[in-house]
């Protein structure tokens, strides 16, 4: 049997994001294993994916620690890289497909297999990117008008349609902390999954938004429970937030921050029945965890892009970047007058299934849609000629590829 | 292992023949005067267990109780460090259990060689202890100090010395000197290179030393990243119009920690091997200790007295190495305070700026004069040199903060302007006498008065004759017949005279002032030192390099292991040093259509890894 590996070195989002692609790896090339390799603090998750054979683990410190000791030569490096590399145990492969644009990515692909599909592919040192790579980065540069969702994008990289069907995570067989169990599962209420942090300052909603927000939930919908998401490092923004909550609306919260393994995170996202919050690696696994998601889309983030993909999901995008207000010390923004300028009661209302303006302030709504070509958002539930033009895309940029994939696409 | 239970005559007797015995078959001469000397230097006594343990002046040198598990403990912490390929130096003798646990510890590739210092001691430990099963696997080492060092230096290329501070304390002296002598051997065989960041003051006296320092560097074949503050001096002295004292201290300092951040970018940017920084370098602890985190070497030379400017005293654990220009009091303090590493390094010359030269007619005249002196107005000058005014010859005083200069007023030259260096360099060399008072905030000369300053290097670097004060370490550096040496301030008009009229005398004493600093203390000397000391207390990471050990020929001969190498290796010319980031980039020059083999792919994985620094700042 010939196994074939799919690397993705990047964030919590873009792994979350490999889902699709993997997916359709697996149907298409059913009679081949497929591996994974992600992230070491990752590999948890993606042993969730249910078409993953195994799941390595990329160890970046250690690489680190490899490259930058001081007490090795240069020769002494090259030995114990070779021993690392064979402790890892990688089988041969005879396909690697590498969706990282660095050369992390590509060395390693280069590295575990003779053949490798994505960036690198005609080369460790050939600059030359491969179509789908080439339009990615055009896109990031110029931002034109690209309706191609990355997660498909992803799979035009691997010479494989989107999937028929969207995958979800199940949710696994763990114990969740018994404080955290008897909320979670204890009780048939609505929860609501509020993603905090972001791993870029950049994208972090205040906190004074999100106080106003749980206090609309908690006084609007009845019988809603807020579960807040967050790592280690939010705790501290987590804890803050509950103490300037009213005290009639803490027990509506449940402070999850730092508390959950992934896993565990998969199991609560499977409960929750909506997830809000920024363009953020948890947003995008409450999507895949079969929770609607509404995601609040400013600074870089982008709807057509990145936004949640699936089926009845909403982006409130903000039109020029980012919204108003100050930012405090801790890159909090300060004013109180949050409804002003955020979608807060809207976002409500979406939750409540209730007639909402698509335009809000500086702010579009746009709802997911999906097709045989991926992902899309409309606003007014209206395809736009961009949505439109996605085949012409898929089929511009497969003729570039292998004759398998352009039948795949013609057909 | 066999091991003396009681001190009955005949069985010391039997243990002494037979380490003699063994002694014999590795240095016969050793063996012989064994049996000649006395001993009784140290104090055998039964411990607890029984065993043999020492004690001098009262104190034990091992332990009453557990003597073995002491020893092994010390062994096991010191093994840690030590590294294929080095040699081990052992000082302090006493009893022997550390370094019989240390040869049962180490694997045999080590060679352990034990500096033995006095052959008392050694007699009676080895009339104490049998050396049988361990002792013919180590090197004992005796003799003269010039002797011992110089089997060391035959014997090992890369040396690690690990202490046995309890017996160390029984010879300390001697210990001192000889680590000394062999940092100084070793320092004359360092044929590597490092890339060394020097990082100097916003101004003030050290800053001209961080460009010689720069300049010896460079002269010795190092890559030198100079981090010069100076250009932001305009902008920290124009703080000083807020009026404010609290102010201004708070903005002074904030603006002095953001050079210390600017220092550790240009650290992130360019990894350096060795940070060396010159006193008053604005490195504050925190910069310190994310540079240590960061597994940066660090290294001060503090050209300052120590008792006058004592901020070190909160700095003195950042750093790793302190080298300093005074003596015991100084290393004392530095050590009491928390340094783990602090040698004394004199200030030097540097003779390419230093030297000797021919002044332009008008030059001459500007600059000219019988008698003269260059520094700034301390108090104890201000009380001493007028007593070179109105007398027969020529007086010309130059240099800054001479305000209300009294009976000076009519030799101050420039209305007291700084001098820069250029001028002083034709300054030193138009003047037929030099005074060189050390400052001194109090009257006289400082009672203190240990470290020479850095003009006694300049002036007898230029070929300037000098009248200078005494300094209890001047001697070690010049002697009486390269400068005139006045040892209270009423010699000084006497000493004047004297030799005003004796130019040929003059003239001979300066020449030999500067063969001494061309001899041993130009900057280059002082570098080597330095780098010497830090080698020998990192030989796994600066020694090692220093020694050549990362030159492409060395890592091809080393390169067993890893064969793939060779071919990378033998595209560098055999004596550069070369890196993971330089076979890296002769990789990436293959060009874009390159197939790379595993170990090319690996060594480009690496090199990516080693430029990230997303938490260095």
């Amino acid at each position: 049997m010939s196994r074939a590996l799919l690397i993705q070195l990047a964030r919590l989002g873009d792994l979350v994001q490999s889902l699709p692609v993997l997916t359709s790896l697996h149907s298409v090339h059913p009679e081949q294993a497929l591996d994974l390799l992600c992230p070491s603090p990752l590999v948890s998750l993606g042993e969730l994916f249910p078409c993953v054979d195994r799941v390595y683990p990329w160890k970046g410190e250690k690489w680190h620690e490899l490259a930058t000791t001081k007490k090795t030569n240069c020769d002494q490096r090259l030995v114990q890289a070779k021993r690392y590399l064979s402790e890892c145990a990688f089988p041969t492969y005879s396909l690697a497909y590498n969706l990282n644009n660095h050369p992390r990515g590509i060395l390693a692909a280069h590295l575990l297999s003779d053949r490798v599909v994505g960036p690198g592919e005609n080369g460790p040192l050939k600059p030359t990117l491969p179509a789908w790579a080439g339009y990615l980065r055009q896109i990031a540069q110029d931002r034109g008008k690209n309706r191609v969702h990355l997660t498909d994008a992803f799979c035009g990289l691997c010479q494989v349609l989107p999937p028929s069907d969207i995958p979800y995570l199940k949710a696994p067989e763990v114990q969740l902390p018994l404080e955290l169990e008897r909320i979670v599962n204890g009780q048939s209420s609505m929860i609501v999954g509020i993603v905090l942090g972001a791993g870029d300052a950049d994208r972090r909603i205040p906190l004074s938004v999100w106080q106003d927000l749980i206090v609309a939930c908690a006084e609007r919908i009845p019988q809603c429970y807020l579960f807040i998401i967050g790592g280690e490092g939010e705790r501290e923004a987590a804890l803050a937030l509950e103490h300037n909550l009213p005290a009639k609306y803490v027990n509506r919260v449940v402070n999850g921050c730092g508390r959950t393994s992934l896993p565990q995170l998969v199991g609560i996202l499977n409960r929750c029945r909506w997830v809000v919050g920024s363009d953020t690696g948890p947003l995008h696994l409450g999507a895949m965890c079969g929770a609607r998601v509404i995601g609040w889309y400013f600074s870089r983030a982008r709807v057509h892009e990145t936004g949640p993909y699936g089926i009845g999901h909403y982006v409130w995008q903000h039109e020029s970047g980012q919204p108003r207000e100050s930012r405090d010390d801790h890159g909090a923004r300060t004013e109180r007058s949050s409804s002003d300028h955020w979608p807060i009661m809207e976002t409500v209302n979406l939750m409540r299934e209730e007639q909402v303006d698509s335009i809000k302030a500086e702010w579009d709504l746009w709802t997911s849609h999906r097709d045989e070509w991926g992902a899309f958002y409309t606003r007014d539930d209206k395809p736009d000629e961009a949505v439109l033009r996605r085949k012409d895309t898929w089929a511009a940029l497969s003729q570039l590829t292998n004759r398998d994939f352009q039948m795949e696409i013609s057909r | 292992m066999c091991f003396l239970g009681n001190h009955q005559e005949t069985n010391k007797v039997s243990v002494l023949k037979q380490n003699v015995s063994l002694l014999r078959r590795q240095n016969q001469a050793l063996a012989a005067q064994i049996l000649q000397v006395p001993g009784g230097t140290l104090a055998i006594q039964p411990a607890k267990s029984g065993m043999p343990t020492a004690l001098v002046n009262s104190r034990y040198i091992h332990s009453a109780m557990i003597l073995f598990r002491e020893a092994e403990r010390w062994a096991e912490q010191r093994i840690k460090d030590c590294q294929t390929g080095e040699t081990i130096v052992v000082l302090g003798v006493g009893l022997l259990y550390h370094v019989q646990a240390l040869r049962q510890k180490l694997s045999q590739d080590h060679v352990i060689m034990v500096v033995v210092p006095d052959l008392s001691e050694f007699a009676d430990c080895v009339s104490a202890r049998s050396l049988e099963g361990w002792g013919e696997r180590v090197m004992w080492v005796a003799g003269s100090i010039v002797d011992m060092v110089a089997r060391v230096i035959q014997q090992a290329k890369r040396v690690r010395i690990l202490s046995y501070e309890p017996a160390v304390m029984v010879h300390h002296d001697t210990y001192e000197h000889f680590t000394l002598q062999l940092r100084d051997r070793l320092a004359q065989q360092l044929s590597g290179t490092l890339h060394i960041m020097v990082v100097g003051p916003i101004y003030g006296g050290s800053l001209p030393v961080a460009r010689y320092v720069v300049n010896a560097l460079e002269a010795l074949g190092h890559r030198v990243s100079w981090v010069d503050h100076s250009p932001h001096e305009a902008g920290y002295r124009n703080l000083e119009t807020i009026r404010d004292t609290r102010l201004r201290l708070t903005v002074q300092q904030r603006l002095s920690d953001t050079l210390g951040v600017i220092s550790l970018a240009h650290v992130a940017e360019d990894p350096p091997d060795l940070v060396l920084a010159l006193s008053q370098a604005p490195l504050s602890m925190a910069v310190l200790e994310q540079m240590r985190r960061k597994k940066v070497l660090t290294a001060m030379w503090f050209v300052e007295n120590f008792r006058h400017l004592t901020y070190w005293q909160q700095m003195v654990t950042g750093y790793d190495f302190w080298f300093v220009m005074q003596q015991e009091s100084c290393l004392d303090a530095f050590r009491k305070a928390g340094a783990s590493h602090v040698s004394y390094l004199p200030l030097a010359a540097d003779p390419a700026i230093h030297q000797p030269m021919t002044l332009t007619p008008q030059e001459r005249y500007e600059f000219g004069a019988e008698v003269g002196f260059l520094g700034a107005g301390y108090r104890n000058r201000r009380q001493i040199l007028p007593s070179l005014v109105g007398h027969g010859w020529t007086f010309k005083l130059w240099g800054n903060e001479w305000d209300n200069p009294g009976a000076l007023v009519t030799v101050l030259q420039r209305g007291g302007a700084r001098i820069d260096t250029p001028t002083s360099v034709k300054i030193f060399n138009a003047t037929s006498i030099n005074i060189n008072l050390h400052s001194y905030t109090g009257e006289g000369f400082d009672p203190e008065g240990d470290g020479v300053n850095p003009r006694t290097f300049e002036l007898a670097s230029c070929g300037a004759f000098q009248v200078v004060d005494a300094r209890t370490l001047l001697p070690a550096l010049f002697d009486e017949s390269m400068m005139a040496v006045i040892k209270r301030p009423d010699e000084l008009l006497s000493s004047v005279q004297t030799f005003l009229h004796e130019p040929a005398r003059r003239l001979a004493m300066a020449e030999s002032s500067r063969k001494r600093v061309l001899e041993a203390h130009t900057y280059e000397h002082r570098m080597k030192t330095l780098l010497g000391a830090v080698g020998l207390a990192c030989p796994d990471r600066l020694g090692a390099i220093l020694q050549g050990e990362r030159h492409g020929e060395s890592l091809i001969s080393r390169s067993g292991a890893c064969p793939e190498l060779i071919p990378m290796l033998q595209q560098f010319p055999s004596t550069d040093r070369v890196e993971l980031v330089d076979v890296a980039k002769t990789i990436r020059q293959k060009g874009p259509e390159a197939k790379l083999n595993r170990e090319e792919l690996l060594i480009l994985m690496m090199d990516e890894y080693r430029q990230e620094k997303r938490d260095f700042l």
